[in-house]
C-alpha cells in the first residue's frame, strides 16, 4: 500500500494558506442584494405591533418581510416547531422577526434600526428545571399540534420536547439489596462551536428553481429542509457547497438559507446573507446545558447492582435535532461498565433561550463527564484505586447495551487502558494529597491525576460517490460529502481512491458538493465521512478498477487475472514490455463502450438490537463503535485556583488511520475544544439571556494554553470500513471534561461536579474543604 | 472626521491646541481603534503621533526616562529596561498578544487610563512621573496624581504625554509583577500586582512599594499593605497581615472577568508569592 497510511497533503491546503480559497462569506454574484434579520431584543414576550414602514422607506431598501407577509408554517428536523419568523410571541432572544433587503449590508442594518416593535415582555422560562416544574408557563402554547419526523412519539408534553427512557423494572429491587448507595449530580453549561466563518447563504430564484450557495456541513439536509419550509418539491432546489470556515455541528441544519430563498423569490434578485460575529454567537445551536443525576446501588465488594440515571437537558426555544441527542444516554450508561441493571430517563425541555443543537460529540462530553465523575466517586467511597476499580468493573466482549446491542470488541478498551499505562504510569495519590493540604500555604502547586473511558459511534447515514476515470488517467470523485476542515474529503477520500486504483493521490481530485450533480450524502457529522463516504468511494473505485482491467485485457490480449496496476500503469505480470497507461485505457474505453465511471453507495446496516427495550428513541443503535481512554495530570495553583494541564495522554481506537497526520489533527483539536469547555469558555444564561455577549469575555483558550497531547492511535481494521477505517474525528472531545474534572478533584481533594472549572470554582471547592475539615 | 498626521512634537501640539477635546491622539491605536469601531468615541480629528521619533527614546542617566511612544514589545526586549525595571519588562510581555505589543505604546497604556492597565502597577512602584507638554509649556506630575478615575486623567485637552521617568531598582532590591488572567495571553487582568522590596542585612524589609490594577477605579499604590511590610520579615504571619490589609484596602467590582470576592480572596496569596519572589531575588 502506498496512498493509505501516508500523510498525503490536503488538496485544499495550499489555497487556504495562500488565501485563495473562496469561502461562503466571500461569494458574490451579479445583481446581488443583501439581507439582514431583525431579531428579538428580549427572551420572551408577546408581539403587540410591528411597523416596518419606516424601514421600507429607508435608503437603498428593496424589501422588508415579516411573518405576516409569507407562508410561515412551523418546520424542523425532528419536531416541526420552528417558524421562519416569530409572529405572535417571542420564544428566545435573537429569534428572527423580520428581514430587510437592501443594496448593501450596511443599508440593511440601518433600516433594521428603523423597524418599530411593541412587545409585552413576559418573564422567560430560563432553565429546564423551571420549564418542567408543575404549572410552568408553556413556551409554546400549541405544542400539542407540532408534527414530528416519521410521526415518532418522543413523549412530548407541555414544555417537555422529548422524554426517552429505558426501564427494565428491576431497579428498585436492586437498590433494596444494596450495601451502599452512591449518588451524584453533575451539571454542565452550554458550549459554542466557535467556528470562524459565520453562517451565510446566497440564494437565487430562476426558472422556478431555487439555487442556494452555502458553506454547509450537510447540503442535502439544506435541500430537504428548504423543500419542507418553502413547501416545494426537493427537485426544485439545488444546493451548491463551498469551502466551510468551520462548523463542528452548528452548520448541520438550516441557518439563513430559507430567508435568502424567500427573499430571492420576492425580489427577483440574488440575495446574500451573512450573520455578524456576535449575532452568530448569540443565536448559534450550542451544545446544550444539562444536569445529570446518577444513583448507584453497590455491594461492599464494589459490584454495581443497579444504576438509576436521570438526564435533563435544555433544548432552548426549539427542538432542532434534540431528540437525537436525547437518545444518546442509552449508549453512554450501562454500556462499557457492568452495572447490573439500569433505568435511564432522558428529558429535554423547551426554554426561552436560543435553541441548542449539534456540537461535535453530541451529548457525549457531559454524559461521560457525569458517568466518569460518578465512577471516581464510587471508587473514593469504597476506598478503591480509581483506575483499578474501573478495570474491575469494565465489561468484556459481547456486553449488551440498554438497546440490546452487543459491544463485540469491548476488550479493545482493556487494551487502551494498558497502552495508556505503558506511556504514563498511574499513580493515584488522592488519599495522601488530602493530608498535605496545609502545605499549600506556600502556594505549592497541588497535583492530581484522572482517567476516563468511553465508547463512541460512527454515524451510519448514507453516502454515495461517483468515481470517473478521465482520459488522461486522472480520477475525479463526485460527491456531496463535505470537508469542514478535517481533511476527510480533501485527503481521505482521495487516498482511498488512489490506493484502490494503484496510483498517487496527486492524480485524484474531488468535487465540491452540488445536490444536482452528486448523489445523496448525509454530511459531515458523527465522524462518518471517511468510513461511510469512504466506503462508497472504495466500492465505486473497485468497479472502475474492474472496468479498467476488463478494457486493458482486451487491448493487451491478456487475461484479466494476469494484470496489475502500479503507479498508474496497467501491466501484464511477468511481461515487462506489455503495459498501458490508465489514460490509454480510459481513452480506449471512452471511444468504444463509453467512459469508465462508476457509482456506489453505502449505509452502515444497523447492528442487531431490541427496539422494545427503549422508548422514544430517534435512533436506536450505536453503529461501528470506537474505544477511547484518556488520562490527564493537572497542577492546581492553590492561591489563584488556576488549573494547568501538565500531561494529557490518549489511546484512541481508529480502525485504520488512512492519514495519520489528519487523524492526529482531529484528536488534538477535539481535546483542545474539550479543554475549552472544561476550563475556560463561558456561555452563562441569566434570565434567558447570555451573560457573555462576545468573544472578549467568552474566554476561548489560545494555542499557548494548550498542553502537549500525547496520542496513541490503536489500529484495529474494521472489515466494513474502507481499508479498515472507522470514525475518528469526533470522539476525542468526549472524555475531556471527565478526565480533567477527575484530575482536579484528585488534586484538591474535593469533588468538582460542574464545569467550567474556573479558578473561582476551584477556590470555592478548596474553601468548602477547609470549612468541612474544621467544623 | 479629519485625520492629522503629526511628524513632530510641535506639529502635534499645534493640532491639539486647535482641536482641544475634539481631537483624539492616536499612538498604536489598539485602544482608540477598538473604541472608534464600537462608536464609543466620535472625535472631530484623529491626530496620529506614531511618527514622532524623539518620543521613542529611552535614557538612563540617573532616573530612567522613557518616551511615550515606546511599544510594549520594545520595552520587553530592551536590556536597560530588563536590568532597571524587570517588573515593567514582564508586564509589557503580558499585554495582549504579540500583535498588540508590537504597536501598543506605554503612553497609550497610561493615557487610556483603564483600571486594568498592566504597565501601571510596575510604574507606580518605581515612583513614575509623567511629563505633559502643550503649546503653553510643560509640567511634570506623579503618576498616582495623573490617574483620577476610570478613563479619567489629569491630562488637559491640549496636552500630550511626552515621557515617563522612573526610579531604577536600587541595590539590594527586587520587584515583580504578577498578572492574574485566565489565559496565557490576550487577557485583561482580573488583578495585577506589582511589588518592589528592599531587604536589609537582617532580612527585614527596608522599603516596600505595592501597587495594583483591576482592583479599583484606577491603578493605585496600596500604602496600607506597604506599611505592614515595612520592617517585617518575609514570614507567613507578616505576609498574611499585609495580604489582609491589601485585600481590605482595594475596591474591586464584579465584572465579566471575575467577581469582587474572587479578586479579594486571591490577593493575600498573590502578595505573599510576590514578596517571597522579591525576597529570593534580592538576596541573590
Ligand atoms: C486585543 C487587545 C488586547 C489588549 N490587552 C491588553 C492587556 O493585556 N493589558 C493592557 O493593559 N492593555 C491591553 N490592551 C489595551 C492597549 O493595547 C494598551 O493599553 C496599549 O498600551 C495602548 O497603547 P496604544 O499606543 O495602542 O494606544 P492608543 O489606542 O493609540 O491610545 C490610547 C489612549 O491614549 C491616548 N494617547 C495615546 N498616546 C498618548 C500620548 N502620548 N499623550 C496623550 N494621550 C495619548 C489616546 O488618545 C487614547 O485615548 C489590549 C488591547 C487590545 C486591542
Amino acid at each position: 500500500m502506498t496512498a493509505v497510511g501516508a500523510n498525503v497533503q490536503r488538496s485544499d491546503g495550499e489555497a487556504k494558506v495562500r488565501g485563495e480559497a473562496v469561502f461562503g462569506v466571500d461569494l458574490a454574484v451579479a445583481r446581488m442584494l443583501h439581507a439582514r434579520l431583525f431579531r428579538a431584543p428580549v427572551a420572551a414576550g408577546l408581539i403587540r405591533r410591528i411597523d416596518t414602514s419606516a424601514a421600507r422607506a429607508s435608503d437603498g431598501v428593496h424589501d422588508v418581510v415579516s411573518g405576516a407577509d409569507i407562508q410561515n408554517q412551523r418546520a424542523g428536523v425532528a419536531v416541526f416547531d420552528t417558524p421562519l419568523f416569530a409572529t405572535d410571541y417571542i420564544a428566545y432572544e435573537g429569534e428572527p422577526i423580520a428581514a430587510v433587503v437592501a443594496d448593501t449590508p450596511e443599508l440593511a442594518e440601518a433600516a433594521l434600526r428603523r423597524i418599530e416593535i411593541e412587545i409585552d415582555e413576559v418573564a422567560p422560562i430560563a432553565t429546564p428545571e423551571q420549564a418542567l416544574s408543575p404549572g410552568a408557563r408553556l413556551v409554546h402554547p400549541s405544542w400539542a399540534e407540532f408534527g414530528t419526523v416519521g410521526g415518532i412519539d418522543f413523549g412530548a408534553h407541555g414544555n417537555m420536547v422529548a422524554e426517552i427512557f429505558s426501564d427494565p423494572g428491576d431497579v428498585e429491587a436492586a437498590f433494596e439489596q444494596a450495601d451502599l448507595v452512591v449518588e451524584g449530580t453533575y451539571s454542565t453549561p452550554r458550549q459554542y462551536q466557535a467556528y470562524l466563518e459565520p453562517k451565510m447563504a446566497l440564494a437565487t430564484y430562476e426558472g422556478g428553481r431555487y439555487t442556494v450557495q452555502v458553506s454547509h456541513q450537510y447540503p442535502f439536509r439544506v435541500r430537504d429542509r428548504l423543500a419542507q419550509v418553502l413547501d416545494v418539491p426537493k427537485s426544485a432546489i439545488r444546493i451548491v457547497g463551498h469551502h466551510i470556515g468551520g462548523g463542528f455541528g452548528a452548520k448541520l441544519d438550516l441557518g439563513l438559507e430559507a430567508y435568502a430563498a424567500v427573499l430571492a423569490r420576492r425580489t427577483g434578485r440574488p440575495i446574500k446573507m451573512v450573520n455578524l460575529p456576535d449575532e452568530e454567537r448569540l443565536t448559534a445551536p450550542c451544545r446544550e446545558n444539562a444536569v445529570v443525576k446518577i444513583r448507584s446501588a453497590l455491594r461492599n465488594d464494589g459490584t454495581i447492582l443497579a444504576q438509576d440515571v436521570d438526564v435533563v437537558f435544555d433544548s432552548g426555544a426549539y427542538a432542532n435535532n434534540g431528540p437525537a441527542g436525547a437518545s444518546i444516554p442509552m449508549f453512554m450508561y450501562a454500556s462499557i461498565y457492568r452495572v447490573g441493571t439500569a433505568r435511564i430517563r432522558s428529558r429535554m425541555a423547551y426554554t426561552n433561550t436560543a435553541p441548542t443543537g449539534a456540537f461535535r460529540g453530541v451529548s457525549g462530553p457531559y454524559l461521560v463527564f457525569a458517568a466518569e465523575r460518578h465512577m471516581d466517586q464510587i471508587a473514593n467511597e469504597l476506598g478503591r484505586d480509581r483506575r483499578e476499580y474501573r478495570l474491575a468493573t469494565l465489561a468484556s466482549d459481547g456486553h449488551k447495551m440498554r438497546n440490546g446491542q452487543a459491544l463485540e470488541e469491548l476488550s479493545i478498551l482493556h487494551k487502551a487502558f494498558e497502552l495508556v499505562e505503558a506511556r504514563a504510569p498511574w499513580s493515584d495519590q488522592g488519599a495522601d494529597q488530602e493530608a498535605d493540604q496545609d502545605t499549600d500555604q506556600n502556594g505549592e502547586k497541588l497535583r492530581g491525576i484522572g482517567i476516563a473511558a468511553a465508547v463512541w459511534l460512527t454515524n451510519p447515514q448514507p453516502g454515495q460517490a461517483t468515481v470517473k476515470l478521465n482520459e488522461d488517467g486522472g480520477i475525479i470523485i463526485v460527491t456531496a460529502a463535505t470537508d469542514s476542515g478535517s481533511g476527510a474529503v480533501t485527503t481521505g477520500l482521495r487516498q482511498i481512491a488512489a490506493e484502490c486504483l494503484g496510483l498517487s493521490a496527486d492524480h485524484v481530485a474531488v468535487t465540491m458538493p452540488d445536490t444536482d450533480v452528486a448523489g445523496f450524502d448525509a454530511g459531515s457529522q458523527g465522524s462518518r465521512t471517511t468510513h461511510v463516504a469512504g466506503r462508497a468511494v472504495f466500492d465505486a473505485t473497485s468497479e472502475v478498477r474492474r472496468r479498467v482491467l476488463e478494457t486493458a485485457a482486451g487491448m493487451l490480449e491478456a487475461a484479466k487475472e494476469d494484470l496489475l496496476i502500479e503507479d498508474g500503469i496497467v501491466r501484464v505480470a511477468g511481461v515487462p514490455d506489455m503495459s498501458l497507461s490508465l489514460g490509454q485505457v480510459a481513452m480506449a474505453a471512452t471511444f468504444s463502450k463509453g467512459p469508465i465511471v462508476a457509482t456506489a453507495s453505502y449505509t452502515t446496516p444497523p447492528p442487531p438490537h431490541d427496539p422494545e427495550l427503549t422508548k422514544g428513541m430517534l435512533f436506536n443503535t450505536w453503529p461501528t463503535p470506537t474505544y477511547h481512554v484518556h488520562l490527564a495530570e493537572v497542577e492546581v495553583d492553590p492561591v489563584t485556583g488556576k488549573v494547568t494541564v501538565a500531561r494529557y495522554v490518549i489511546a484512541q481506537e481508529v480502525g485504520r488511520a488512512i492519514n495519520p497526520d489528519a487523524v492526529m489533527g482531529q484528536v488534538v483539536g477535539g481535546v483542545a475544544q474539550g479543554l475549552g469547555y472544561t476550563l475556560w469558555e463561558r456561555m452563562e444564561i441569566e434570565d434567558g439571556r447570555y451573560v457573555q455577549r462576545n468573544f472578549e469575555t467568552h474566554g476561548l483558550p489560545l494555542a499557548c494554553d494548550m498542553p502537549k497531547i500525547e496520542t496513541i492511535l490503536m489500529e484495529h481494521p474494521e472489515p466494513a470500513g474502507p481499508y479498515g477505517a472507522k470514525g475518528a474525528a469526533e470522539p476525542s472531545i468526549v472524555p475531556v471534561a471527565a478526565v480533567i474534572a477527575n484530575a482536579v478533584s484528585d488534586a484538591i481533594g474535593a469533588p468538582i461536579d460542574s464545569i467550567p472549572i474556573t479558578p473561582e470554582a476551584v477556590l470555592d471547592a478548596l474553601q468548602s474543604l477547609e470549612h468541612g475539615v474544621s467544623g | 472626521m479629519q485625520f492629522c498626521r503629526a511628524q513632530s512634537l510641535d506639529a502635534a501640539l499645534e493640532y491639539l491646541a486647535e482641536w482641544g477635546a475634539d481631537g483624539c491622539l492616536l499612538a498604536g491605536g489598539t485602544d482608540v481603534m477598538v473604541r472608534y469601531n464600537k462608536s464609543e468615541i466620535a472625535p472631530g480629528a484623529i491626530i496620529h503621533i506614531e511618527g514622532i521619533e524623539p518620543l521613542s527614546l529611552i535614557t538612563t542617566h540617573g532616573r530612567t526616562t522613557i518616551g511615550a511612544l515606546n511599544t510594549h514589545r520594545g520595552l520587553a526586549g530592551d536590556a536597560a529596561i530588563a536590568a532597571r525595571h524587570p517588573a515593567m519588562a514582564s508586564a509589557a510581555r503580558l499585554v495582549g498578544g504579540w500583535q498588540t505589543q508590537a504597536v501598543g505604546t506605554l503612553g497609550g497604556n497610561i493615557c487610556n487610563a483603564s483600571p486594568a492597565a498592566d504597565l501601571a502597577p510596575p510604574l507606580l512602584v518605581a515612583d513614575a512621573h509623567v511629563t505633559l507638554a502643550s503649546m503653553r509649556g510643560e509640567r511634570r506630575l506623579p503618576l498616582d496624581e495623573f490617574f483620577i478615575d476610570r478613563r479619567v486623567t489629569a491630562r488637559r485637552a491640549d496636552e500630550l504625554l511626552t515621557t515617563i521617568d522612573l526610579e531604577p531598582l536600587p541595590e539590594g532590591s527586587a520587584e515583580v509583577y504578577l498578572k492574574l488572567g485566565r489565559r496565557g495571553a490576550m487577557d485583561v487582568a482580573i488583578a495585577g500586582l506589582a511589588v518592589r522590596l528592599s531587604l536589609q542585612e537582617d532580612g527585614s524589609v527596608g522599603a516596600a512599594r505595592v501597587a495594583v490594577c483591576s482592583l479599583a477605579a484606577t491603578p493605585r499604590r496600596v500604602p496600607e499593605a506597604e506599611a505592614l511590610l515595612l520592617g517585617a520579615r518575609l514570614e507567613d504571619d507578616a505576609l498574611a497581615a499585609a495580604g489582609q490589609a491589601l485585600a481590605g484596602a482595594v475596591s474591586p467590582i464584579d465584572d465579566a472577568r471575575g467577581t469582587a470576592s474572587y479578586r479579594r480572596r486571591v490577593l493575600p496569596g498573590l502578595l505573599a508569592r510576590a514578596a517571597r519572589q522579591c525576597g529570593e531575588e534580592a538576596r541573590q
